[in-house]
């Protein structure tokens, strides 16, 4: 482990100017060490090279080994590339749009569509947040348009039905689907759920799409014409945790599929409770296109969506 | 396709050395250095990976290599057999026989690509001439049934399922006994899907295999798994010790390096690839011929099969 290896050199201490040679065996296994957290090989070496840049010519303070100092500056990388530059307070955007603070601009329902590759959560995690949206109260539409797998649908319908009579039970917001069953354009009935919640005063619109490869080019490129017709406000993207180096590719290629000027509003990452501390597709995602990450998926009930503690993530990557 | 850059890599790591006029002990240290980093960047098992490395260097003991053995073809045998080594478990799958129930319970993680799988293996034995039926033991994913039961429609095979009973158990166990009854050859149990972490859910499985007596069980692993493969599966081996493993998502970019550690933490061949989200996308796995597709083997096939 990176301790073991690099602990040959803990006894450097104090006053030293670092050179590469003294870096290149503790980055070594610094490497090694994020690669067994599941972060992508071209993010970990990403992350090595900048703190080897960081640290050369930089001399050690008294009493620290070449271990503390490398450390130190990889857990602050860590923390940088996670922290999103402008944070998103989703309640708050919502409330812009459904009451807006002037006359001049008309309310409307705010839209978020959930993209993404096959069998990764978008349909259970945009469930939850359905189960977040009711608990603050708002009226919810969700709109079935993964209008090509087995079961979607039905999958849909049974989240609207289990929502609304926790929702009812409590007496907090409310849930409809929206759906015209199976074989049609995903990008019209998106469209027509859209207009329908503008008609009957929804706040939000919750759009489930159908997983598919990054690497298919014929359903990758029906997302431009999607993102035209449902035209939503907040695009995110459902990584899952499991997920190996290719989580690296899922978020180009998505970050691009919108066609020129639109991109990818954020990820969330789920099924983090099945992977212990291998939470690497966190940075991964981040480091192939700096969108931020907005919600953790962490099991399988509706309670089960966090925001991102980026503490948190940065202690399990450098345990 | 699985492993194709990984297969593209190594091999110009490989022809990289032994075209080098200079094939000395740097060059071949640099070789496998390469053919590590490859490895890495397609999810192998960081492990496995040193493992792996260690083992080709002492096999080849590139230092005290007598001067007239030809270096090239040890070097390129010993990368080969250590990577055949890594897909093949040397250990027989199972297949059903036609006259008694084989019943097959499909396990793994959520999302991974039991459910579609079940009714894509389910339409491969049906085309054998084996008559197969489907039983649904997900009573936990919202809409389970009805997604298993759509595909079952789709490819014209019966299939057995409740949506009033919660108990996985009760249903696997009704299912199966019902399908046994009316002499069908082949009977594939569709699980939750579940990891690990979430003992409740193993001790589920555990109860769901207890009920049906599955003569295999397979486990599916999605191919862009990363580093959890190994812990994730060595856990299912442990807890319901499945026979085989099924990838899936073959047709995505993954290089499916995650998958092919589970092989080598378990022991478990893998019999058939995943390749598309339609019935017909399932194709049959065998070790050699893959790595020899890996690795755009042509000329030096026959070093496979020693
Ligand atoms: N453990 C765990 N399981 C999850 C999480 N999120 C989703 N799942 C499970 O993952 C599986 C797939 O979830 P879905 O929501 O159907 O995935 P999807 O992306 O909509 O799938 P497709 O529409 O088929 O592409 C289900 O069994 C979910 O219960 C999570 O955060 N943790
Ligand atoms: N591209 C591609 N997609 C696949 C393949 N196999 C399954 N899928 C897709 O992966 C997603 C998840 O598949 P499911 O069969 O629902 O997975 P599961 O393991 O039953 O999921 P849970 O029951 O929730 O654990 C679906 O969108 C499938 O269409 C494959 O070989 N290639
Ligand atoms: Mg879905
Ligand atoms: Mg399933």
């Amino acid at each position: 482990s990176f301790n073991a290896i690099s602990g040959l050199l803990r006894n450097i201490v104090g006053g030293k100017v670092l050179t590469d040679t003294d870096l290149e065996s503790p980055l070594k296994a610094m490497e090694e060490h994020l690669l067994k957290k599941n972060v992508a090989r071209e993010a970990a070496v990403r992350l090595c090279e900048g703190v080897r840049q960081e640290l050369t010519g930089q001399k050690t303070g008294n009493f620290q080994s070449v271990d503390s100092v490398l450390r130190a500056a990889m857990e602050s990388s860590l923390q940088k590339i996670l922290t999103p530059t402008s944070s998103l307070d989703l309640l708050h955007e919502i409330q812009a749009i459904t009451s807006p603070a002037t006359k001049q601009q008309a309310p409307r329902p705010y839209v978020i569509s959930i993209v993404g590759v096959n069998g990764v959560g978008k349909s259970t995690n945009l469930s939850k947040i359905c189960f977040f949206l009711l608990q603050n109260n708002y009226r919810v539409l969700i709109a079935a348009c993964d209008t090509f797998r087995s079961g979607a649908v039905e999958q849909l319908r049974v989240h609207a039905r289990n929502l609304r009579e926790l929702s009812a039970r409590e007496n907090v917001g409310d849930v409809e689907l929206y759906e015209k069953g199976y074989g049609k354009d995903a990008a019209n009935v998106a469209r027509d759920a859209v207009n329908y919640a503008a008609t009957n005063k929804f706040d939000v619109v919750l759009i489930d799409t159908a997983g598919r490869r990054h690497n298919d080019q014929r359903l990758m490129s029906s997302l431009e014409k999607f993102a035209k017709f449902a035209n939503p406000d907040k695009i995110f993207m459902v990584g899952e945790a499991l997920v190996g180096t290719d989580s690296v590719m899922q978020a180009r290629n998505f970050n691009q599929a919108f066609g020129p000027g639109r991109n990818l509003d954020g990820f969330i990452i789920s099924k983090c409770d099945t992977v212990g501390d291998m939470v690497g597709t966190l940075v991964s995602m981040v480091h192939a296109t700096s969108i931020p990450i907005v919600f953790l998926g962490v099991g399988q009930h509706y309670g089960d969506l966090r925001g991102l503690s980026v503490p948190w993530a940065v202690g399990l990557l450098m345990k | 396709m699985v492993l194709q850059d990984l297969g593209r890599r190594i091999n110009a790591a490989v022809s990289d050395l032994t075209r080098s006029n200079s094939l000395d002990e740097k060059a071949f240290d640099d070789m496998l250095k390469e053919i590590c980093a490859a490895l890495l960047s397609a999810d192998v098992n960081v492990r496995l990976v040193q493992s792996l490395r260690k083992s080709i260097k002492t096999t080849v003991h590139f230092s005290s290599l007598p001067p007239a053995v030809n270096k090239k073809r040890m070097i390129q045998k010993a990368v080969f057999d250590h990577l055949v080594a890594l897909v093949n478990p040397h250990a027989e799958p199972f297949r059903p026989k036609k006259g008694r129930s084989n019943v097959i319970m499909m396990v793994g993680l959520q999302g991974a690509g039991k459910t579609t799988t079940c009714t894509k293996l389910a339409r491969h034995y049906q085309m054998r001439g084996l008559r197969t039926a489907l039983v649904c033991a997900d009573t936990f994913r919202a809409g389970a049934f009805d997604q298993l039961k759509q595909n079952a429609i789709k490819a014209k095979i019966p299939y057995y399922g409740s949506l009033t009973q919660t108990d996985p158990v009760v249903v696997a166990a009704d299912g199966v006994a019902q399908f046994k009854k009316e002499r069908f050859d082949v009977i594939i149990v569709d699980t939750s899907g579940r990891h690990k972490q979430e003992a409740d859910l193993f001790e589920e499985m555990t109860q769901i295999q207890t009920a049906v007596n599955p003569n295999q069980t397979i486990l599916v692993l999605d191919s862009t798994i990363g580093q959890a493969a190994e812990v994730q599966s060595s856990a299912f081996k442990a807890t319901a010790d499945f026979g085989a493993i099924i990838i899936t998502k073959t047709d995505g970019h993954a290089a499916g390096g995650g998958a092919i550690s589970a092989v080598a933490a378990t022991h478990t061949p893998i019999i058939f690839l995943g390749t598309g989200e339609h019935m017909m996308d399932l194709e049959r796995f065998e070790p050699k011929a893959f790595v020899q597709k890996l690795l755009g083997m042509g000329d030096i096939a026959g070093l496979v099969e020693h």
